[in-house]
């Protein structure tokens, strides 16, 4: 049916500590939610009968709106960093543009004023715009709990549309990269049905670096959204892509490759089958501008 | 055609509204402050497409405190119609689209009308629903209407009463049976146009107070003030001067807020609290799904012409989706029925257009009013006689389009236009016929033409009336019942009324917010009549103001009215040099010599206008002296290319040229040519889509794609031409909703020109343009 004009009540608490987090999400687990930016969340409870009772704002818990780069261990990314203060941050810029890239294709500007980049992580759409970018930077989620802090490989926190594997104790503190590998390339290229703001019909992005231990000489890593359950990498087509130098077919038939890899299904957005060529043609295409920007 | 007489007429000046629309101090609807006593409303909306209902029981929701009222129809038989009474405010024994009012709830909050209206139970018996207007009109097809023959109609309109046929207008013109055997070259195709939102910025808002003593007063977002009285009032038996609707600034209207969608609702439940004003503030999910949207078309067309190009003859069927109501969108279909040809001379012509009832939600006027769905198949068509002819499309345009004096389809005599004219610019404007090299190797280019002719669709004699009210220091406020919905007519009427009474434009003032209490009658701001009819009242009335000061100061200084005229706020004589202003005169009067008595008084005149030429078709053939009072005609060419790889379309250049009669303000046609694009490009790129159950699939800014900023052309051309017509206003007429009537099709023509492949069916998603290519390519391989 359709929406409401408005959001459901609802009790607004702004966590002060992690205890505060610990104790509260303890006490009314069942019908508390984390909160960041609120983007998805409050659209999510307005087309919704119901919503969560509480909204538990971990915005502004220590460290979770800093970015912090290390030349040695990498960059850490507070859960509650907003999309145009991560699109803008000159180290980024520089060692991680694709994150920076992907940032700028989500929504519009007002909206990335108050989107985070945990909760695009956190809210585990299949098209999450930060995901392909984070996935070839090989983030890690930082989860934070009475029991300690733990890091999970962005793969293995997202285990389906909307599902993540943060355990009822949790929340995330932050994104982890490790430095990226010298010499690295890419970009984040993305399909929608507009130009501005629309969610990705398909969306991949590429990282390429040297790599003098494999016959190709170079390395790609590969990260899509939108066409399988979870934001995904395609191991099989990155390997293959090692096995012999480069070269103009060796591209295409990666792109085939991840084409059969793909699982869309057809939506009100795009048909399965044209989601599935677009994989092939967009892989194909960022992976020919990569190649060339390494050459 | 009198020469402008200040220069203004012509003259781009600043818009009346600008200041208060960047400042913010624009008010609208929803900005209105009514204090404590508001109350707040919900509608209960049907879940099925198509149901009758067995039981309403409010009992739960009246219970829920905070609660004051709930309405249904069940305590209510009244109906409402523009052209057809068939729509009932609330239904009452059943539903006909996914959506339809069934139930009001007012209270204290919008947060517990919400929760109300979850508590109001109603019980139905779902009905087999039909969605194609094709299908619709078989007669094993489920009926919507079976009372359709007991509905109150307009002479002109014709429902088939035992059918789902809401209006069936039929052309027989010359002999179209030897004309097929004449014709050397003949085309035939079936095109489909989804139906379309209007996307208004500002979602439909009304505020309705029904006071104790039983009158009632309406603010409403709304392109018609006048007619959704004149409806409502008809509807729920309340007397016009007991009802009053007050029309604030309109954030966007392109017909949706034409006539009443959900304003009746909003009186009803206010007449249930008396006393308390009660605001109904429609959400961007319901905009889509409960106001109005554009119908669908199915057009069957078969063309054809000699071996030199000429055309001979035309057979068309066409099927409007009219949705679960019909009561304006029959007269879509009669537009479209004596408009059926395109602004081409075909001599021979079998048409019958029909609106077909079907359920999905109300199809209702939109920007061009019948004339982009036809436009749609018409634009391709002759593209795709004329390869078969061997001709130009360019060239075949100006071979068989309209002239002036032509004898028309519907019989009538051509308005002067110059449709030629408009073609040689739109084709000089893209360096039509030159081979342009795409801007990467994935893509291809392709350049397209399309032509267009509109009239204003409308009863044969809507009316306009001015009032233009002088005050004491000569500044002037213009009263008009016309709308501004950021068309511009307030800053057109505010320029006609200071060139004729020769006061600067910065003087003039255009009373607003519309008020049926006070402004005014005007018929509706539709059918982009409002420079044509309302300039012509508007012009008018100024001429009435300066005819009573001229004859006041002729009196006063013994001269000849003919020997005076007024400059700048000053009235001067040609003959004696002699200078009045009119500051305090136009509301004191001048003395007379010694102060013995006085001559004049308070200046306001009065103008009206209405068309008192148009006549009847005759229903058999569509035929009649005068079916409309004039059309605008026009061009568009577009140069674009496709992404082999995406399937994306962009637009790089898009040249519009009009003749738009004599342009009052050039900038403000400029404007409405660059929107008009920019819509045209939006509704051939997206639509309405929905679910077996009738419900839309895509009613939000999230999967509804409007082209944006990011979207728009590279470059947008516009310019005019300039045939006069005798009725308007310096010659001028509208053109407000026909620079997007083709934009469609000749983006379609560029298609077919880039890539080869005809898109007889809308919307031209990247998704289907690609997966065309694909076949295409495999196919050749």
């Amino acid at each position: 049916m359709l929406a409401r004009p408005g959001l459901p009540e609802f009790e607004y608490i702004r966590a002060g500590s992690s205890q505060d987090v610990f104790d509260l999400l303890k006490e009314k687990g069942a019908d508390l939610k984390l909160m960041l930016g609120g983007t998805d969340l409050f659209v999510q409870m307005r087309d919704r009968a119901q919503g969560p009772g509480i909204l538990l704002d971990v915005k502004g818990l220590p460290g979770m709106q800093e970015i912090d780069y290390r030349q040695r261990s990498g960059l850490t990314i507070g859960a509650a960093v907003t999309l145009n203060q991560l699109s803008t941050d000159l180290d980024l810029k520089e060692k991680y543009p694709v994150l920076c890239q992907a940032a700028d294709t989500v929504g519009n500007y007002q909206l990335r004023n108050r989107a985070t980049l945990g909760g695009n992580i956190c809210n585990a759409s299949p098209s999450a715009d930060m995901a392909p970018a984070a996935l070839v930077y090989e983030g890690e989620a930082v989860l934070e709990s009475p029991r300690g802090e733990r890091s999970l490989a962005l793969e293995q926190f997202w285990l389906g549309p909307g599902s993540t594997a943060l355990e009822g104790d949790e929340y995330l503190k932050a994104i982890h990269f490790p430095p990226p590998p010298p010499g690295a390339r890419g970009s984040y290229l993305k399909l929608g049905r507009s130009r501005m703001g629309d969610l990705a019909i398909v969306g991949v992005a590429v990282l390429g670096y040297p790599d003098k231990s494999v016959p190709a000489g170079l390395r790609f890593r590969i990260g899509l959204n939108s066409t399988a359950p979870t934001p995904y990498r395609i191991p099989a087509v990155e390997e293959f892509l090692t096995r012999e130098p480069l070269t103009e077919d060796l591209i295409s038939l990666a792109g085939e490759m991840a084409m059969e890899i793909s699982s869309p299904i057809e939506d009100v957005r795009a048909t399965e089958l044209y989601q599935k060529k677009m994989v092939r043609n967009l892989t194909v295409k960022v992976l020919k501008e990569t190649w060339e920007s390494l050459r | 055609m009198k020469i402008s007489e200040s220069g203004l007429i012509g003259q781009s000046v600043a818009r009346t509204d600008i200041i208060d629309k960047v400042t913010g101090c624009a008010v609208f609807v929803d900005d209105i402050q009514f204090g404590p006593n508001l109350l707040h409303s919900r509608l209960v909306r049907s879940p099925h497409p198509h149901a009758l209902i067995k039981k309403i029981d409010t009992s739960k929701a009246l219970a829920l405190d905070g609660v004051r009222a709930v309405v249904t129809g069940q305590e209510l038989s009244a109906r409402m119609g523009l052209y057809l009474i068939d729509r009932p405010i609330f239904a009452a024994d059943r539903v006909r689209y996914y959506g339809e009012p069934v139930a009001g709830v007012v209270a204290t909050t919008e947060e517990i009308a919400v929760q109300a209206a979850r508590l109001v139970e109603i019980e139905y018996q779902p009905l087999p629903a039909i969605y194609d207007p094709v299908e619709a009109v078989q007669p094993e097809a489920p009926l919507l209407h079976p009372d359709l023959g007991e509905y109150s109609v307009a002479n002109f309109i014709f429902p088939e009463p035992g059918t789902n046929i809401s209006e069936h207008f039929k052309i027989r013109k010359g002999d179209i049976e030897s004309a097929w055997e004449q014709c050397a070259v003949v085309a035939e195709d079936r095109f489909r146009l989804p139906s379309i939102e209007h996307v208004p910025l500002e979602t439909h808002t009304s505020i309705a107070l029904s006071e104790t003593n039983g009158e009632v007063t309406l603010w409403a977002s709304s392109q018609s003030p006048f007619a959704m009285r004149d409806m409502i009032a008809q509807g729920l038996g309340i007397p016009h001067n007991k009802l009053r609707v007050i029309a604030p600034m309109v954030g966007g209207g392109f017909g949706g807020k034409a006539g009443v969608t959900m304003e009746a609702c909003a009186v009803v439940m206010a007449q249930a609290v008396p006393g308390h004003p009660v605001k109904l503030r429609l959400t961007r999910e319901e905009e889509f799904v409960g106001t109005s949207v554009r119908q669908s078309l199915v057009s069957d067309i078969k063309v054809g012409c000699d071996k030199d190009g000429n055309l001979l003859a035309m057979e068309l069927t066409y099927y409007f989706g009219g949705g679960a109501y019909n009561d304006y969108g029959v007269n879509i279909a009669r537009a479209a029925g004596y408009s059926c040809t395109g602004p081409y001379d075909v001599p021979n012509v079998k048409a019958d257009s029909l609106c077909v009832y079907t359920n999905y939600p109300v199809g209702s006027a939109m920007r061009g009013f019948g004339m982009p769905e036809i436009h749609w198949g018409l634009e391709q068509i002759m593209d795709q006689l004329a390869e078969k002819v061997d001709l130009d499309p360019a060239e075949f345009r100006r071979l068989n389009c309209v002239r002036t004096d032509d004898e028309i389809v519907s019989g009538m005599k051509m308005t002067p236009i110059n449709l030629e004219a408009c073609i040689d610019k739109v084709t000089e404007a893209i360096d039509w016929g030159k081979e342009e090299k795409p801007t990467a190797p994935n893509k291809k280019r392709g350049k397209g033409i399309a032509i267009m002719w509109k009239a204003p669709a409308m009863p044969p004699n809507p009316g306009s009336a001015a009032v233009v009210r002088f005050n004491e220091d000569a500044t002037v406020n213009v009263e008009i019942g016309g709308q501004e919905l950021g068309q511009g007519s307030f800053t057109v009427a505010a320029q006609i009324a200071a060139d004729v009474l020769g006061v600067p434009y910065r003087k003039v003032t255009v009373s607003s917010p519309i008020d049926t209490k006070y402004s005014p009658y005007e018929w509706q701001t539709v059918a982009s009549r409002l420079t044509w009819s309302m300039g012509n009242a508007v012009k008018a009335a100024a001429e009435d103001a300066r005819k009573q000061i001229l004859e006041t100061v002729a009196d006063h200084w013994d001269e000849d009215v003919d020997d005076l005229t007024i400059k700048d706020g000053l009235v001067i004589s040609f003959k004696s040099e002699r200078e009045q202003p009119l500051d305090k005169m136009v509301i004191y009067g001048l003395p007379n010599e010694d102060f013995e008595g006085w001559k004049g008084g308070p200046v306001v005149g009065r103008g009206h206008f209405m068309p008192t030429y148009v006549t009847n078709l005759d229903p058999e053939t569509g035929q009649g002296t005068r079916a409309v009072v004039h059309y605008t005609v026009g061009a568009q060419a577009v140069d674009l290319e496709v992404d082999l790889d995406t399937g994306q379309i962009d637009v790089l250049k898009i040249a519009s040229v009009y003749d738009v009669g004599r342009a009052i303000n050039p900038d403000l046609i400029m404007t409405q040519i660059e929107g008009g694009a920019v819509h045209g490009m939006s509704s051939a790129y997206e639509s309405l889509k929905f679910n077996e159950n009738g419900e839309p699939i895509n009613p939000s800014f999230v999967d509804y794609r409007i082209a944006t900023i990011a979207d728009i052309p590279g470059k947008i051309i516009g310019d005019f031409v300039e045939t006069p017509i005798e009725d308007g206003p310096w010659g001028a007429r509208g053109v407000g909703e026909h620079v997007m009537v083709q934009t469609a099709p000749a983006i379609a023509n560029a298609l077919y020109n880039a890539v080869g492949i005809r898109f007889s069916d809308l919307p031209l998603s990247a998704d289907k343009i690609y997966l065309a290519l694909d076949e295409k390519l495999a196919q050749e391989r």
